[in-house]
């Protein structure tokens, strides 16, 4: 339990270097740690497969990031009616919190889940329905496959993208210099 | 209940980079908080305590296995925010060989 | 064989083709048009056959996999569903269609078609879903596609308006994404009806106000229903002319108001707060959208603003609730998918021919484009509630409906807001389709009649024009009218899907 905390107390704090800190490079690297904190979390909560996903995904992620602040920019401070549009940002995100402690007041506490009846039958029945040893996979390769095949689809769509979006001549006769 | 909580701060802080920053990378930083703010939470939610990870194994009994079925919507929906990743990434390295910057209030061409 | 043996095809078909694309796209230049055209017509050729069985059938039901839900994913379609997969995969059929010529003045359109169909797949699984993760997944696929298409142009504008659309999208689905989380924690199960089963007890819980909250947010996205409607107006801006017509005619409707209503009909129940806060939010889309609309001078904001402003009309007439209002929200669904995307067809080839989008500088349409002038003629009159055109009935039927369930105001605004569309309409189009021959002289060198430019505005034209067709018995009256009952009866789709799957 302690465990958890630590690791959610420190990817918040990285969280906060990543979104405060001027220099890009810095601000990238913090999210990795922010990522290799959830990967730690994972494992601490009994979920080695997503451990080892987060932590593949989290390197391209920093990959691609990296490649884009290879254009080094400085950001720039807040300006104009900065003050009404912090107080409102953080006034709204204050009330969702509330809101969510409240709702939140309604759900089993933490490490207790009631009713599972679904994940009972998954676990129950898995093996012999599927012959799988490793429960997660069973679900996400056997009962929801169908969802597997979006997230595959999902990366299909991204690479097209990308693939469309780097484009030199985009609109024929016309390179794409500055439009 | 304080662990929900962390974790919806953890979401707080990537919503407020994504409302009030305004450089593009910073932005993109921001929603990658949130998401992996929205995974651990549904993680967060299958745990058992004293549970163990929910593969069979020959010596131990199964019936205080942590919860599968939010660990493989997890899977899922890291993929989904790789995705965006890529594609997020893509417009915004676009944006600066267009615009010279990546400060959003200077990308302002589109008006009305 | 069985019917709901051809629901999954609906999906099979457009990811079949996009992957097809992909692979024979970068052969032969033509691979990718033909390949979307014939499958964007088969899938709406699957749908028309569902729709036929649905009247008959009432429920279909497929489980993927062959796993009994809710351990599998069923894929459901009821008449709600397959009214909506009607309409989008016949407007979809259309623009693919005309695409094929408009796309050529770009490179490498194999990833347009592709793109198009991999969105297609998604919003056909939006619509067949019954387990509310597996809509998450498809909703995403279809979105992103969305952001890939309206930068496909890579002018700086488009760049632009996509990035501001995929932060403010990937924003709601994060929320959306929380949403389900709690909901899971909450009833423990991710399929649609055994969730509305697990609620009926506890409707009024706080964790289901703040879940409902959170999907407002993001589905309200998804449908541009103001206040979240910032990014639709930038986003048609400067997107190859297709994609406003496909978003406004198919993902709006499908990606926001579809799914909104789904999960707040069937499954969380439609609850008093709930209703007065759609109505408040339709109220502002309807105002607020027709208002913004009024100062534009580029046509395709005009036609973004009117679109907000036409959702808002769709949301009243769902939340006022009564049988009457959701037959009116449905018949419009239909008359603006229709008449909409004919608007932004025909102001794409105007585009293309004159070179602008600036409404003050384009004049004589109906005479220098005569199938673009008069189709985009009748789309007008048909969104400004124009009888005989389709959108007079669907706004009357709005109209009657809150007259008769007592909210005479917002009669009043939804009359009031008629006029202010047709006021704007009037001001923008008058000009550009009248007026005189002579203006932007060296324009008219693409002017070559095209078939399949023409042939879907003309189709789109003339269903448009007979609509009111439709409200007499037929197909699409069967169809609305089980719709319609599906929606009122709201969480008695629970016991109907599990009544069907054992």
């Amino acid at each position: 339990m302690l465990e958890i905390h630590l690791i959610l107390l420190f990817m918040i704090a990285a969280a906060i270097i990543a979104v405060e800190v001027r220099d890009m490079l810095s601000s990238v690297v913090a999210v990795g740690a922010v990522g290799i904190g959830l990967s730690l979390a994972f494992l601490v909560l009994k979920a080695p497969d997503l451990a080892i996903m987060q932590l593949v995904v989290e390197i391209l992620s920093l990959i691609i990031l990296v490649r884009a602040t290879s254009h080094r920019d400085l950001p720039f401070s807040a300006s104009g009616r900065w003050v009404f549009n912090t107080v409102s940002t953080i006034s709204f995100i204050l009330i969702f919190l509330v809101c969510a402690y409240i709702s939140l007041l309604n759900l089993p506490v933490f490490g207790e889940p009631q009713l599972r009846e679904l994940s009972k039958f998954y676990i129950d029945e898995a093996r012999t329905l599927t012959g799988a040893e490793n429960i997660v996979e069973s679900i996400a390769l056997r009962f929801r496959a169908y969802d597997s095949l979006g997230e595959a689809t999902a990366i299909v769509v991204a690479t097209i993208g990308v693939l469309a979006i780097a484009r030199r001549v985009s609109i024929k006769g016309k390179a794409d210099d500055e439009r | 209940m304080s662990i929900y909580i962390l974790c919806l701060i953890l979401f707080s802080v990537g919503l407020y980079c994504v409302l009030r920053k305004r450089n593009l990378i910073k932005i993109i930083i921001g929603i990658g908080i949130m998401e992996y703010a929205a995974n651990l939470f549904f993680i967060l939610i299958g745990y058992r305590q004293e549970g163990r990870a929910p593969i069979y194994a020959h010596d131990q009994v199964i019936n205080n296995m942590v919860d599968p079925l939010p660990q493989a919507v997890v899977l899922t929906s890291i993929v989904l925010g790789l995705a965006l990743m890529l594609l997020l990434v893509a417009i915004s390295i676009r944006i600066y060989e267009k615009y010279r910057t990546f400060d959003i209030t200077k990308i302002n061409r589109l008006k009305g | 064989m069985s019917p709901n043996l051809m629901i999954p095809y609906l999906v099979i078909v457009p990811l079949a083709a996009a992957f097809l694309i992909i692979i024979f796209g970068k052969m032969t230049r033509p691979a990718g048009a033909i390949i979307a055209s014939i499958a964007s017509a088969l899938s709406f050729t699957v749908s028309l056959m569902l729709s036929f069985s649905i009247v008959k059938y009432g429920v279909l039901i497929y489980k993927v996999g062959g796993w009994m839900p809710p351990a599998g994913i069923p894929m459901i379609v009821d008449s709600y569903s397959a009214l909506i997969l009607l309409i989008a995969n016949f407007i979809a059929a259309l623009v693919t269609l005309y695409s094929v010529n408009y796309v050529k003045i770009y490179t490498d359109t194999w990833k347009y078609f592709s793109l198009l169909m991999l969105m297609m797949a998604g919003v056909n699984g939006v619509a067949v879903s019954g387990d509310i993760f597996n809509m998450f997944v498809y909703l995403e696929i279809a979105s992103l596609a969305t952001y890939a298409l309206v930068a496909f142009g890579n002018e700086a504008e488009a760049l632009e308006a996509s990035f501001k659309y995929a932060v403010m999208s990937s924003v709601a689905s994060t929320f959306m994404l929380i949403g389900i989380a709690f909901l899971y924690n909450y009833t423990s199960t991710l399929n649609m009806a055994y969730i509305g089963k697990f609620i009926e007890g506890n409707r009024t819980a706080k964790i289901m106000s703040f879940v409902s909250v959170l999907f407002l947010a993001g589905f309200g996205l998804k449908a541009a229903l103001a206040p979240f409607h910032a990014w639709l107006p930038d986003a048609y801006t400067k997107s190859p002319a297709p994609i406003p017509a496909i978003s406004s005619g198919v993902l709006i409707k499908v990606l926001g108001v579809y799914a909104l209503t789904r999960l707040f009909f069937n499954v969380f129940g439609m609850t008093k707060p709930v209703s007065y806060i759609l109505i408040f939010f339709a109220v502002v889309s309807m105002l607020g959208g027709g208002i913004l609309a009024f100062g534009q001078s580029n046509i395709r904001r005009l036609l973004g603003y009117s679109s907000v402003s036409q959702i808002g009309y769709i949301i009243l007439g769902f939340a006022i609730g009564t049988p009457l209002a959701v037959m009116g929200s449905l018949f419009h669904i239909f008359n603006h998918s229709v008449a909409k995307s004919l608007l932004f067809m025909g102001a794409g080839s105007i585009e293309k021919t004159m070179r602008t989008q600036d409404i003050k500088k384009i004049s004589g349409v109906i005479s220098k484009m005569p199938v673009t002038g008069y189709t985009s003629l009748i789309g007008a009159l048909s969104i400004c509630g124009i009888p005989p055109f389709g959108g007079f009935w669907s706004k009357l039927i709005i109209i009657f409906a809150c007259i008769q369930a007592g909210y005479f105001g917002l009669a009043f605004i939804a009359a009031f807001v008629s006029i202010l569309t047709l006021a704007y309409y009037f001001k923008a189009y008058a000009p550009m389709l009248f007026g005189a021959k002579e203006s932007l002289s060296g324009a008219l060198k693409n002017n070559r009649r095209q078939f399949l430019t023409d042939m879907p505005m003309i189709i789109l034209a003339v269903v448009s024009a007979g609509s009111m067709l439709f409200l007499a018995p037929g197909i699409m009256n069967i169809l609305m009218r089980l719709a319609t009952v599906v929606i009122v009866n709201g969480t008695a789709y629970v016991s109907v899907i599990l009544g069907s799957l054992k």
